[in-house]
């Protein structure tokens, strides 16, 4: 049991580990995600295809493999750090005693009757301790001794709230003409558009997609209200109501026998069925703003309004053309108006529960970088002989830069370097 | 505004040609006054490459970072300003030799790009966009430079210890610490990048994570840096190992920025 934990929190592993998952993203970026059979087949062939499907690279980041690459990484990490742990505090401890830092194996040495004092505060040390036989020592920036730990600890809230998110998060699309009401999916709520605004830079192009909304939930009949931009989502009844995209919608006036009949908001793409005849259906399949026959839309602009519609009779294409502003469409006694064109909003709704985990463990990678790179633990110690002091310093990560910082000092305050002193046990 | 900006990127592009024909002289000549010269050279052009930046920044009303040609010459200024840095910190003049090819490469590559001004579309128009990629321009320059002294370290032990750039170029032990220190500087801003990036797409996407190309090459980047430094902790593997690591991590890095937009377009296309 005790070798599995320890193969499973040792360093190799971790780092085949990471190989495979760099291997495994950089590969996967390469084949498209999320197509089907018949698109990797025209892409590829059908041997490749075979074989992307078998493997599950059309979905590489949830298949079996990735996940499971992924959970052994968490199982590393969480090994590793609970069998650290006892061992760093060990040496944390160990770090600021006086008989360890003279027993360690120095990064460097320096010996004279210089001014021990100076030495210290030269090397940005804090004023020393005494220890026994007027040894001299201090110690700063044991902190830094948490940087992996805290980095995995980080890493590993990371995954566990992607994954958490992945496997809890509700998510709905929701397009709406401004004064469209809308069911959101399963949430039991309901979303109206109040209004929708685009607004543009004196150049035309566009500066931001403003949607005001309403969200009711219709037991309690409670509501509440809120403005939905990009960059800048509405937080309401716990969702986040994320401005996607945009795209035409128009209203559709039916006529029986001149008689209104029925009005419809519809979007591109929608559909309905005439009333007292369901046979009749309307489709509205596209919308150009800028109408130019042939070319589709000249434009973005809304100046010459061209409706695409097709019409079926029980399930019959009875026909389909483009109606201009002022042109109806007749089918027996039935006149079909499309009118008054707007853009509709397409709304993301959102609620990830343990987003704020994956942030916490962002912010703690971070912090555990900086402990590791830039706390560099630092220890100096000072031993009285006859002919003056002998001084050992020690600074894990430090390396030659701290061995050339230590002498140099060291010249400076009267001492004389000592031969010198290999660098044994971990230094970064 | 602009025109003022288009001035001043050609004199700041002549700046960096000549800088690298100066340190090449400085490699052939092997006279150390060359290399002070280049070194005043080099902090000069970075003020010129400033100055071109803030102006484009106001002619453009926006932060200079939202197309290939932004983010190129951006990338550029990142790798001078690193180098700089290290220069003066490590007291490493020599450095600057090696490096400035490499910003020479980056300029040249931005001078290609298409420089016309375009109207950022609504997702672009966020505070985060600053955050993000002033990230990621910090976090390309200092994986640059320890690609950089990665090389030199790769050809370090072919110098001859008594000769010219064995007094010039330090020992490959503290070669191998400072490049380490500028992969670390570059692993910090690039978690930065990332986790700024996730926020921003949350917001503007919904998503704080879509595993769109760019994406997922950044978190390749990030992992191969990972296993880089995991690596120097194992016996052996700091020096030559280490070196080859960051050479690889910058292919990545060039791959993230270049390859992946001719390559493998996805919701950063306009990046």
């Amino acid at each position: 049991m005790k070798k599995i934990g320890r193969f499973l929190s040792s360093m190799p592993f971790a780092i085949g580990l990471l190989v495979l998952l760099a291997a495994a993203c950089a590969f996967s970026s390469a084949v498209t995600q999320g197509q089907t059979y018949e698109y990797y087949t025209a892409q590829y062939g059908e041997r490749t295809a075979g074989l992307i499907m078998a493997l599950r690279l059309d979905d590489a980041y949830h298949s079996w493999w990735f996940i499971g690459l992924s959970a052994f990484l968490c199982l590393n990490l969480l090994c590793c750090n609970l069998i650290r742990l006892p061992v760093l505090l060990k040496r944390i401890r160990a770090f600021s005693e006086p008989d360890a830092a003279v027993s360690a194996n120095a990064a460097a040495e320096a010996e004279g009757r210089g001014d021990v004092l100076k030495l210290f505060t030269a090397l940005h040390m804090p004023k020393p301790h005494e220890g026994r036989d007027g040894l001299l020592y201090a110690a700063r920036n044991r902190a830094g001794f948490w940087g992996a730990w805290v980095c995995h600890l980080g890493i590993l809230m990371l995954i566990l709230g992607f994954a958490l998110g992945q496997v809890t998060m509700k998510q709905y699309t929701v397009y709406a003409l401004p004064g469209q009401t809308k069911e959101i999916g399963d949430s039991g709520l309901t979303v109206t558009v109040d209004d929708f605004r685009i607004s543009r830079t004196e150049n035309g192009s566009v500066q931001q997609y403003m949607a005001d909304l309403t969200v009711v939930d219709p037991v309690s009949g409670k509501q509440e209200t809120g403005m939905a931009g990009v960059n800048a989502p509405a937080n309401l009844f716990g969702y986040k109501f994320y401005q996607n995209s945009v795209g035409w919608g128009a209203d559709v006036r039916v006529l029986e026998n001149g008689k209104e009949l029925q009005t419809e908001m519809l979007c591109v793409g929608e559909y309905f069925a005439v009333k007292d005849k369901p046979e009749l259906v309307i489709f509205f399949q596209n919308f150009y703003p800028d109408y130019v026959s042939q070319a589709g839309s000249a434009s973005q602009e809304l100046k010459n309004p061209g409706y695409i519609y097709q019409a079926y009779y029980r399930g019959q294409i009875l026909g389909m053309n483009v109606l201009l502003n002022g042109e109806v469409l007749t089918i027996d006694e039935y006149t079909v108006i499309f009118e008054n064109p707007r853009n509709y909003t397409l709304l993301a709704v959102k609620r990830d529960g343990f987003a704020w985990l994956v942030l916490l463990g962002g912010l703690i990678v971070l912090a555990g970088l900086v402990l590791a790179f830039w706390i560099q633990p630092r220890t100096v110690c000072a031993v009285r002989q006859e002919e003056g002091w002998h001084v050992y310093g020690q600074c894990r990560k430090g390396g030659a830069l701290f061995r050339e910082e230590f002498l140099s000092a060291a010249e400076e305050t009267g001492f004389r370097p000592c031969e010198k002193t290999e660098i044994k046990g971990e230094d970064v | 505004m602009l025109q003022a900006e288009n001035t001043l990127f050609t004199i700041t592009l002549i700046g960096y040609f000549a800088l690298t024909a100066l340190n090449f002289a400085f490699v052939i000549l092997k006279k150390e006054t060359l290399v002070k010269t280049a070194f005043c050279l080099q902090a000069g052009v970075l003020l010129l490459h400033t100055a071109a930046l803030i102006l484009r920044g106001i002619g453009a009303g926006h932060w200079p970072m939202t197309n290939q040609y932004e983010f190129a010459t951006s990338f550029a200024w990142a790798l001078c300003l690193v180098s700089l840095i290290f220069i003066r910190k490590y007291r490493f003049p020599v450095l600057g030799a090696f490096s400035s090819p490499l910003i020479l490469l980056m300029i040249g590559y931005a001078s290609m790009q298409n420089r016309e001004v375009r109207e950022l579309m609504p997702s672009l128009r966020s505070s985060w966009l600053a955050f993000h990629v002033s990230t990621a321009i910090i976090a390309y320059g200092s994986f640059g430079v320890a690609f950089v002294l990665s090389l030199i370290f790769l050809f370090r032990d072919r110098m001859n210890e008594d000769g010219f750039w064995g007094q010039h170029i330090p020992q490959q032990e503290k070669l191998d610490i400072i490049s380490y220190r500028s992969v670390c500087l570059g692993m910090l801003f690039l978690t930065l990048t990332i986790l700024t990036g996730a926020i921003w797409a949350e917001q503007a996407w919904g998503s704080y994570w879509s595993w769109d190309p760019k994406e997922t090459w950044s978190l390749v980047t990030w992992i191969i840096y990972a296993i880089y430094l995991h690596q120097r902790l194992r016996r052996g593997w700091k020096g030559k190992a280490a070196a080859w690591f960051a050479v690889i991590g910058f292919i990545c890095v060039i791959f993230t920025y270049i390859g992946v937009n001719t390559f493998l377009p996805g919701i950063h296309s306009y990046a």
